[in-house]
């Protein structure tokens, strides 16, 4: 069952610290770019939802052909933006906190300046299994 | 001789460290509640949970005036608690004896140790949408009260 799936990070100043493809289709090229334009283009409308709710699961916001864009939102502005095909919303939802505990992991990293690119190949690791398991 | 740090170095010193902390703490300890809606809610927040995982307790008065000030009141700051100052000092002594600028000076260094919540309280308040500028008041220790001002 193959599945698109683009996951990526963006922080409270709208810089990208983490991008990631983890859907099972193979990677094709200009999907991977058109996937990138589709979640930028869906940050306007975060931003507006983000204060009409207190919940930070802020379910699909956007939709492109078949893709839906969903995002879930930290307190401190970090948005988790997910392309995907698949209408699986708790797995969805269970994703994304699983990412935000290892974001705060991150975080908690000493040496990690908030606001910067995530390098480490541990976390993409761990994301790529937790998309696995949840996707 | 002292080894005399100016009141800028420290804030220099401490800039880059409040940055991170302060991002730290506010991630952290937002993880599990929903989100805020309002200023008033980001510093209820603070006054309860952030103030309780840092300092064991809650802010004993919050007062505002409903125009962007805010003043959190600490009956007993746990930083400051075991700081021993002279119960004469005057905040605003004048500096003509010798013995009146010492005591000046230990309250000098005093602040200085207020830079650090300070700042991590503006890096909290910051990272969660609300820019702010925050200074404290230490006129009668171990109370401690925090001017929290928020930029319109």
């Amino acid at each position: 069952m193959a599945s698109t799936a683009c996951f990526m990070i963006v922080s409270k100043n709208d810089i990208p610290i983490y991008e990631a493809e983890v859907g099972t289709v193979p990677k094709k090229e200009d999907a991977a770019h058109q996937h990138q334009f589709i979640l930028h283009a869906a940050l306007d409308i975060v931003q507006d939802t983000a204060w009409t709710t207190s919940a930070m699961f802020l379910k699909s916001i956007d939709r492109f052909n078949d893709l839906v864009v969903s995002v879930y939102v930290t307190a401190g502005h970090t948005r988790l933006m997910l392309l995907h095909d698949s209408r699986n919303d708790d797995g969805i939802k269970s994703f994304f906190q699983e990412v935000h505990e290892l974001y705060i992991k991150t975080l908690l990293n000493p040496l990690y300046l908030p606001g910067s690119r995530v390098t480490s190949s541990h976390f993409d690791t761990k994301v790529r299994a937790l998309a696995r398991k949840y996707l | 001789m002292e080894g005399e740090v100016s009141e800028s170095c420290v804030e220099s010193l401490l800039a880059e460290i409040v940055l991170v902390v302060g991002h730290q703490f506010s991630e952290r300890y937002t993880m599990d509640r929903p989100r805020f809606t309002d200023n008033l809610e980001a510093i209820k927040f603070i006054c309860k949970d952030f103030w309780s995982e840092l300092f064991k307790k809650q802010i004993d008065n919050l007062k505002t005036n409903h125009r962007g000030t805010f003043v959190l009141q600490d009956n007993r700051f746990r930083w400051l608690a075991h700081m021993s100052i002279d119960p004469s000092v005057q905040a605003s002594g004048n500096i003509q004896d010798p013995s009146a600028m010492a005591e000046n000076k230990s309250t000098q260094a005093t602040g200085m140790h207020l830079y650090f919540p300070c700042g991590i309280i503006r890096r909290a308040l910051s990272n969660l949408g609300i820019a702010c500028a925050v200074s404290a008041d230490i006129s009668n220790l171990p109370a401690c009260s925090f001017v929290i001002r928020i930029k319109a």
